[in-house]
């Protein structure tokens, strides 16, 4: 690659020799052989780098930063196949071929991890999905400007929390004898739950937290969608004597509906993308049986237990499944969405 | 829209209904924050028998005088400010020229380089190969290194080059029969033009990085390293083992809980400060990249 | 001497050629009309001039230099676009100093080029607005402002009119008319409307499908056109085109006989096209005119003249009569008189005019 540099750079000292000639009068009254040279395929790619070196320039950082931080892990992916060692580095440790892959695929923990990340992704989709299309609707219905502004503001608010302050407040709410959650259950004459550290209780909390920071930003999606309904539909079904109600089903539902289905072919794409973050600040050994995912496990596999090997091989595994639905997904949303238009 | 008085009956109800069910939701949504805050103000003995449920019991600021007395909050504090100012910085020094690169017609192999960079979007090697390689190039325990292995990603590029590529042709030759190089053009025509871009842009750059969490916890070893959100963790995770923090804080007038809701407090109160004036931005910023790959 | 001058110029998009080699030569101080239907090349054609699409083939000289592999910057023309380009975030004043602060001029010699162009533009007051509070017009003229400051050798304007509304339209078109006269600077023009074509143009070039169907001046055009494109394409309403044979003494045309002068007899027989101007014919006869019976269908009263929808055989065709502020006189219409002096004739095979030697 070094020796193509310089001899571009070469030619193109060549090319700026020529192109000073070719001011000269004497050579201009001659064209056609410097015609010839001009319509070179070469001389024009020359003469393009010449002339646009400078976006060239300005890719080459980000392309470099997406080999350095991006692509070189990728390369890193093979020690998935080798027992890698730690003096040895990546590309000197022998190869084992599939051997971690069998090892996953018996290990009990890892089994679990896999089935609790598509069972709390399915809990997700089932009641994270709905919250924010219903959302939308509602707010479409609020006549007056600055309350449904104000309630917007609120609701999309959490988004912007960090995970670790979620959990806080989890923490806190949901603490045995501190705990709002608590409080109001004594108040009810229920016994008090240690909630956080039982696994039947993790997944509620951990998707009614999901609804609860991220319904609101999601809705914009759907508002953008419906503000896009030709009002005129509105205005006809009025002189039908349509009430809001009707026409939320017959007109606004309908219209958005290629939306949905984009979003929802979207979750469906992420499925193995549980947010691993929150998980990993609510969940405890005592409730791992329902809440450790793919994506915990590999960190305390790898990163807290040294097993980078086995671990990668965890992460090529979600990594492939991921890759694999979501070009699924894209393809047929982009059908959909085609399709859609007419 | 349609005018209140000219509602039906039936209409009026339902909207009223709805009206209300948007307010419970709004309110659900904001208890939690109320409620922490009220844990935060409360003595630690009312905030460990769990009568806070609104406002204050007991109302003091020992919580915060001990959170704010303690060096190692003020110094992730600053570390947060270093990574979000730096973070964002390095994220567009990177995006800005690489996006108005990729939106040019005439950059040959633009197809590939496109798809060489939305291809990470889809595909990435997973937390293991990443945190080795940040191992082998020295990046372990780095504040430079947070700031620039976190610095691009696809999206925010492909977002920018959409844009960029809405801006009419004529405005990049007219710029260019003026005498602007590109670098001209991209600083002089194109960034102005995309201010609501960029700033969308910016706006994700500076929350991912505010409350960035999980690989500052692992890639940051030293404690003046830290950023806020790695030190609300480790002193969230101390709070709770109970009995290690009972021993300091038999009398006093603060308990874990007073002080977790106090760190969140500290914590939140820049996001609210700049919160409305980003608001405009985001609602926009989302649409902006839509579904277009 | 700040001539332009093209020489077979190619452009060609993989292996779509879509200009065919033209050679045009623009004089100094010479204003310039390329006019054409949509998709003619006549944009691209300034596209290549003002550096913004390269020249696959032929050779473009700009004051005498080779420029073909010039960027724009350094081939010393100016462009006014379309949409104009102003930049939203700039004032007037910044929009016309862009280039100029570009190419590091001097700031006091700015200030006074932009205080003198504003003067000639009548901006003076607006400097300090943004492109956004402009009316259409006002625009338009920062667009040029933007162009004159640069005092370029050659001024490059693409379809500059076809954002205004009609009677803007016209205003403007004065007013680029009147700066050219107080620049004398050499300008090209591109537009689809020939009546900007012919108003402005010192010579007109008229292109179609990549290819230069003539040029001159507006009324050796008008008078003489080379093909029946040329004939259809200026002129409003375009002259009549009608079908019919060489005769003695001029061309019969379905049942009559239309008079041309000019030595017709040597193309005796010969499938022609004849064409008639629509306001080169009276409703009165006179020594050198002959009769063309017509069936007229319709009457369009614009004011003080009217057209006339007739039809002769198959021939649809338009005619322009005076009204004297009635049109009632004009239904009963049904002949026209055609002076043999203004007819042409075109070869019906090939559409060029047939040179009679007239």
């Amino acid at each position: 690659m070094v020796a193509r540099w310089i001899w571009v750079r070469k030619a193109m000292a060549k090319e700026v020799s020529t192109d000073l000639g070719s001011e000269n009068p004497s050579q201009a009254a001659d064209p056609a052989p410097v015609q010839a040279i001009r319509n070179d395929r070469l001389t024009k790619t020359i003469d393009h780098f010449k002339r646009e070196w400078q976006i060239y320039l300005m890719l080459v950082p980000t392309i470099i930063w997406f080999i350095v931080f991006l692509y070189k892990p990728m390369y890193g992916l093979q020690i998935a196949f080798k027992d890698y060692s730690i003096f040895k580095g990546v590309a000197n440790s022998p190869w084992v071929g599939f051997e971690h892959f069998t090892t996953l695929f018996t290990n009990d923990q890892f089994l679990r991890a896999v089935r609790n990340t598509i069972e709390i992704s399915a809990l997700n989709l089932i009641f994270g999905f709905p919250a924010p299309i219903i959302l939308a609707l509602m707010f479409n219905e609020i006549l007056h400007a600055s309350y449904k502004r104000t309630a917007q503001t609120i609701v999309y608010l959490p988004h912007f929390i960090s995970s670790v302050i979620i959990a806080g407040i989890v923490i806190t709410a949901f603490s045995p004898s501190a705990g709002i959650v608590n409080t109001v259950m004594g108040w009810l004459g229920l016994d008090p739950i240690y909630f956080l550290t039982q696994p039947e209780w993790f997944r509620p909390i951990f998707v009614g937290t999901g609804i609860w920071q991220e319904a609101g930003f999601g809705s914009i999606v759907f508002l953008a969608a419906i503000a896009g309904v030709n009002p005129s539909l509105y205005e006809s079904a009025v002189v039908d004597g349509a009430n809001r109600w009707q026409m939320m089903w017959r007109i606004t539902i309908p219209s958005i509906m290629p939306t949905i289905l984009i979003m929802l072919i979207i979750r469906i794409g992420n499925i193995m993308e549980v947010s691993f973050e929150l998980v990993i600040l609510l969940y405890q050994p005592s409730t791992y049986s329902a809440a450790d995912v793919v994506n915990t496990w590999v960190y305390r596999q790898g990163l807290q237990s040294g097993q980078y090997d086995l671990a990668a091989a965890a992460g090529l595994f979600n990594a492939v499944v991921a890759f694999v639905l979501v070009m699924v997904a894209n393809t047929l949303s982009r059908k959909l969405s085609r399709t859609s238009l007419w | 829209m349609m005018k209140w008085n000219l509602y039906s009956r039936g209409d009026k109800f339902f909207a009223i209904a709805v009206a209300v069910l948007i307010g419970m939701f709004t309110a659900a949504t904001l208890y939690p924050f109320i409620y922490i805050a009220a844990v935060s103000f409360s003595s630690g003995f009312a905030a460990a028998a769990g009568k806070v449920v609104l406002t204050p019991i007991d109302m003091t600021i020992e919580a915060y005088r001990f959170i704010l007395s303690d060096p190692q909050f003020w110094v992730s504090y600053r570390n947060t400010f270093i990574y979000t100012i730096g973070g964002t910085l390095m994220s567009m020094a990177f995006i800005i020229p690489g996006a108005y690169a990729l939106s040019r017609p005439q950059l040959k192999g633009r197809r590939f380089f496109n798809l060489f960079i939305a291809f990470t979007m889809w595909f990435n090697a997973g937390l293991i190969p990443f945190f080795l390689n940040m191992r082998d190039l020295n990046l372990l325990d780095s504040m430079f290194g947070i700031i620039l292995a976190f610095a691009v990603n696809a999206f925010n590029i492909i977002l920018l080059r959409n844009f960029f590529e809405s801006i009419p042709r004529s405005f990049e030759e007219a710029a260019r029969m003026d005498g602007a190089n590109d670098f001209q053009v991209l600083w002089k025509v194109f960034v102005p033009l995309s201010k609501p871009a960029i700033a969308t842009i910016t706006l994700f750059c500076i929350v991912a990085r505010w409350n960035g969490f999980f690989w500052a916890m692992v890639l940051l070893q030293s404690e003046e390293k830290i950023p806020l959100q790695v030190f609300l963790r480790h002193t969230i995770a101390k709070l709770s083992d109970t009995e290690e923090f009972a021993m300091n804080v038999l009398d006093a007038a603060y308990g874990p809980e007073t002080v977790t809701g106090a760190i969140i407090v500290c914590s939140i109160i820049p996001v609210l400060i700049v919160y409305p004036f980003i608001q405009k931005y985001f609602e926009k910023g989302i649409l902006l990249g839509g579904v277009k790959e | 001497m700040a001539g332009v001058t093209l020489s077979k110029i190619v452009k060609s998009y993989g292996s779509l050629e879509v200009v065919h080699g033209i050679d045009l030569d623009v004089q100094e101080r010479e204003f310039v009309v390329l006019v054409g239907p949509s998709g003619c090349g006549k944009s691209t054609t300034l596209r290549m001039i003002a550096g913004l699409e390269e020249i696959t083939a032929g050779e473009l000289s700009i004051d005498g230099r080779y420029v073909n592999r010039v960027a724009p910057k350094d081939r010393d023309v100016a462009m006014v676009f379309q949409n104009y380009a102003l930049y939203p975030h700039l004032n007037v004043a910044e929009n016309m100093a862009f280039g100029l602060r570009i190419r590091k001029t001097p700031k006091a010699e700015i200030k006074k080029t932009i205080a003198e162009t504003a003067e000639i533009l009548g901006l003076t007051e607006y400097l300090h607005r943004r492109p956004a509070d402009l009316s259409g017009g006002q625009r338009q003229r920062v667009a040029m402002g933007r162009a004159i400051v640069r005092h370029p050798k050659v001024f490059l304007f693409d379809e500059p009119l076809s954002n205004l509304d009609a009677k803007l339209r016209t205003q403007m078109r004065a007013e680029i008319k009147r700066l050219h006269n107080r620049l004398n600077a050499t300008s090209i023009y591109v537009t689809h409307d020939q009546v900007e074509a012919m108003t402005l143009a010192d010579r007109i070039v008229v292109m179609n499908d990549g290819i230069i169907e003539q040029v001159g001046a507006p009324m050796e055009l008008f008078n003489n056109p080379a093909n029946t494109f040329v004939a259809g394409f200026l002129g409003s309403p375009p002259m009549n085109q009608i079908k019919g044979q060489i005769t003695e003494n001029g061309a019969k045309v379905g049942g009559a006989e239309i008079k041309v002068d000019g030595m017709v007899g040597n193309h005796i027989g010969r499938d022609v096209i004849v064409g008639i101007r629509p306001e080169h014919t009276t409703l009165s006869a006179s020594d050198d005119t002959s009769v063309l019976p017509i069936s007229l269908d319709l009457v369009e009263p614009l004011g003080s003249e009217a057209l006339l929808h007739a039809h002769h055989g198959d021939d649809s065709m338009v005619f322009k009569a005076e009204t004297n502020g009635n049109i009632a006189h004009l239904s009963g219409v049904s002949e026209v008189h055609v002076p043999s002096s203004l007819v042409k004739i075109f070869d019906a095979e090939n559409g060029r005019a047939l040179d009679l030697g007239a």
